[in-house]
């Protein structure tokens, strides 16, 4: 295991729980749901998300700066700042050469196409803004990123749906194993509660329709779930080769020690039914780990609370994990950070295993009686050893990360 | 006009208002070429001004847009 692990040294979030690790963690230990009627979807079919609070790009950027970057960008930034403090780097001073940027992102800037569209229906194509492109693009999300810290090594993001931070955290983890940097900045970060989107996934049947109950909706492994609720923010881990990150003394709050990636080849949205995609990515990560599957003690589900992922990753955990693992969905708080969900919860269950706490899994009333796994209820204290953290994406797409203390 | 313009700058590209003389370059005002495209657009948009983004470009400072943008006006 030793010669395939990566320190995690830093961590920023920004998420529905608050913007800032602190805020986040209490948030999600605490078991709060944060999903709410939101004003920007009144005249959609679907009516709640869960949103940032309180995040105010002007003071925490600045006016001039703020104005130009679409909010998933603006969130990237805010953790990125966040986890580089936490980490104790100085981008004045590092070797901006050997640092990568690997993030993961569904859908870049939908709200700043979907104004521009506007515009343009409504005067035209000379009114159309300039930034439309910088502002949306996905990539821009790593670029922003390299030219506000002078990150000058590789520099991409990952689109993998909702398991693109999971992705990325992976991808940004063989880097480091190639040698080809020396410090990454990964993770994930997402903007797409709009109008049009969020019609969309509601046309899809996707979404929780509990606009009388909000705080309800997103309900992980119960029996009454009927769907997911988008959620918005980002998650910035920093990870360094622990030999490097040992010799300048930083702080390990955990680490990645697999890494394990699938696609289903099944259908654009519906999981496989017995989770073979995820069953095979568990298995890589496992095994990039050197690891017993017996040796599994937590998992971060994917849990959306849509019926059919949480009956097909609860099944592919009961067949395949065989230790017991005390499993939490921690979008029963957060709702569905999409694209970010991976990177979100990957810090968050480095915290996980950093603090021996599992948070909750928030509205689990009854356990869904075709669901045979043990699901947290309330927050549980127990030392950690070995931790996974699951994600699943439509397109098919699977990545698991297998996470270990310092 | 100076203080229409300035207001512009100030009110809709959130540029710093203690940063807006006559004597400021683009690069004062921290305008890049976009900014000067987006710059254009609203000039056009809130007073009616048709002036290009080469144009601006070529003003040395901002007393030069706003002489651009009074000649124009003037035409108007």
């Amino acid at each position: 295991m030793a010669a395939t692990d990566v320190a995690v040294t830093g961590l920023g979030l920004v998420t529905p729980g608050g913007v800032g690790l602190t805020p986040s963690w209490a948030a999600v230990c605490s078991g709060r749901p944060t999903a709410a009627l939101d004003p920007v979807l009144a005249d959609n079919p679907v009516k709640i998300s869960s949103r940032v609070p309180d995040f105010d790009a002007e003071a925490l950027l600045g006016a001039r700066r703020a104005l130009r970057l679409d909010r998933f960008i603006q969130f990237a930034l805010v953790a990125a700042r966040e986890a580089l403090a936490d980490a104790r780097l100085d981008p004045q001073t590092w070797d901006g050469a050997r640092v990568g940027v690997v993030l993961g992102c569904g859908d870049g800037g939908p709200a700043t196409v979907e104004a521009q569209h506007e515009v343009l229906r409504t005067h035209g194509p000379k009114r159309v803004s300039p930034l439309l492109l910088p502002m949306q693009l996905p990539n821009m999300l790593a670029g922003q990123l390299a030219i506000e810290y002078g990150a000058t090594g590789p520099n991409l993001v990952v689109s993998t749906a909702c398991a693109s931070g999971t992705s990325a955290v992976g991808l940004a983890r063989d880097l480091l194993l190639l040698d080809r940097c020396d410090i990454v900045l990964t993770g994930g970060s997402e903007a797409m509660v709009t109008p049009l989107v969020m019609a969309g996934f509601a046309q899809m049947g996707a979404l929780s329709g509990r606009n009388d109950d909000p705080a309800s909706a997103s309900r992980p492994f119960d029996a009454d779930r009927d769907g997911f609720v988008a959620a918005e923010g980002a998650g910035i881990l920093v990870l360094e080769r622990p030999r490097d990150a040992r010799a300048r003394g930083a702080r390990i709050r955990g680490r990645v020690v697999g890494y394990g990636a699938s696609s289903d080849a099944h259908h654009v949205t519906s999981p496989h039914p017995q989770g073979a995609g995820i069953e095979a990515a568990v298995a890589a990560a496992l095994h990039d780990a050197d690891a017993a599957h017996s040796a599994v003690q937590h998992v971060n589900a994917h849990g959306t609370s849509t019926p059919l992922n949480d009956a097909a990753e609860a099944a592919m955990i009961k067949r395949v994990l065989p230790g017991d693992p005390l499993v939490t969905s921690t979008k029963g708080v957060t709702g569905h950070l999409l694209g970010a969900a991976g990177a979100v919860e990957a810090a968050l269950t480095v915290l996980t295993v950093q603090e021996g706490l599992v948070p909750p899994t928030a509205n689990l009333c009854t356990l869904d009686p075709g669901i045979d796994i043990k699901v947290a209820d309330t927050a549980t204290v127990m030392p950690i050893d070995l931790a996974l953290s699951n994600s699943c994406g439509f397109g098919g797409h699977n990545a698991v990360l297998a996470i270990a203390p310092a | 006009m100076f203080e229409q313009f300035k207001n512009l700058l100030v009110n809709k590209l959130k540029v710093s208002p203690d940063l807006i003389t006559p004597e400021a370059t683009r690069e004062d005002i921290e305008l890049d070429s976009l900014a000067v495209v987006e710059l254009s657009i609203m000039l056009e948009a809130e007073f009616g001004l048709q002036v290009t983004d080469d144009e601006l470009l070529e003003a040395e400072n901002v007393g030069a847009m706003v002489a651009l943008l009074e000649e124009r006006g003037a035409k108007i």
